[in-house]
């Protein structure tokens, strides 16, 4: 017996990791380049380091909105800008 | 001769982040005589962000020296942007140079954007569809013009400033399947026909620091993701001993790698 895919599920999650991937870098409140998607098995976990905590909130925030069904890791560090204690010599 | 060089990329400057940096950047007299932004000074390229990039490197005790990068460009608004910056004392290159007096001798900086297209042997190429060959000869120009600029200063020591990557080697970690949109050879071949001492960019959040042209030019990718700090320093010169680091300040550079 044949099984035919149910076209009225949820999109196969590919299409949802490369939407976010878009969503996330053309949306103008978020514009991050810098954020990987991964699925996982139980959840698409977003990962990668932004600049400031609102920003970190603000990419959680769209996500969460534009897919309410899928469930989200989030592990997106805001990066130190503290000053360098090393420095590298080039002779 | 030494020459102390700071640099950072893709700070990516909004209201949000402004006075983050500048607590670090107000040490950079103590450590360096330059700093140099490699690209992706704003999230969208607006004026108003420019304004938090001059609020936020303006007004430096040092020389500040920067290129563009793609998100400085998203709101088509780089005339705008350009002033902001060039107001608050940021020279801002983009196919041409600066020879900046330091303690060390004279700092030749050529800079470009840049942009894509891809390293050799799996590059894209000038040939076929219009929008293909625009692409290439975006990146082709691009790196003729880095080249004939590092090729016209009179200094003592040459640096290149981009923003895409000119070698593969920074790029490791990032997606084989992004590095065309990371970076061209084209921009390593022109700093190659330099005798340049130095090249930095920014943009491959996720690369590496360290590789090196075809040519043997040290490349450092500075974006702010991967060097996780302020700034990054470079001391650069020929004769490089603890005397000429220790005058460093206690809270900011003070050991060298070797």
């Amino acid at each position: 017996m044949t099984h035919h895919r149910d076209i009225g599920a949820a999109p196969p999650d590919e299409y949802v990791e490369a939407e976010i991937q878009r969503l996330l870098v053309e949306d103008p409140a978020v514009a991050e380049q810098g954020i990987t998607v991964i699925r996982r098995e139980r959840a698409l976990v977003l990962y990668g380091e932004v600049e400031s905590p609102h920003r970190r909130e603000e990419i959680l925030r769209l996500v969460s909105e534009r897919f309410p069904d899928v469930p989200i890791t989030s592990d997106i560090g805001v990066i130190r800008t503290q000053a360098p204690t090393e420095i590298e010599q080039l002779p | 001769m030494v020459i102390r060089i700071a640099a950072v990329g893709d700070v990516h400057l909004d209201e949000d982040v402004v006075g983050r940096f500048r607590p670090a950047l107000e040490e950079l007299p103590e450590c360096a005589d330059v700093l140099l932004l490699a690209g992706d000074l704003t999230r969208h390229g607006t004026e108003a962000e420019a304004r938090c990039v001059a609020e936020e490197f303006g007004g430096l005790a040092v020389p500040v020296v920067t290129v563009l990068g793609n998100h400085d460009h998203q709101c088509d608004q780089v005339p705008q942007v350009v002033k902001v910056l060039e107001d608050a004392g940021i020279t801002v290159l983009e196919g041409n140079g600066v020879v900046l007096d330091c303690a060390g001798g004279r700092l030749g900086i050529a800079g470009v954007k840049g942009f894509g297209g891809g390293f050799a042997g799996r590059c894209a190429s000038d040939f076929g569809e219009p929008e293909m060959k625009a692409f290439v000869r975006t990146t082709t120009d691009s790196a003729d013009r880095l080249g004939a600029a590092l090729r016209s200063l009179d200094c003592d020591m040459l640096v290149a400033l981009t923003h895409y990557s000119p070698v593969p080697d920074t790029l490791a970690g990032e997606p084989l399947e992004i590095y065309p949109f990371l970076g061209s050879y084209q921009l390593g071949q022109a700093i190659d026909s330099a005798p340049t001492a130095l090249a930095v960019h920014g943009h491959a959040h996720a690369g590496t620091e360290r590789g090196t042209t075809p040519g043997g030019v040290r490349v450092r990718n500075v974006a702010h993701p991967v060097i996780k700090q302020a700034y990054s320093v470079f001391h650069v010169g020929d004769q490089l001993d603890t005397d000429q680091v220790s005058p460093i300040g206690q809270s900011g550079s003070q050991r060298s790698w070797s």
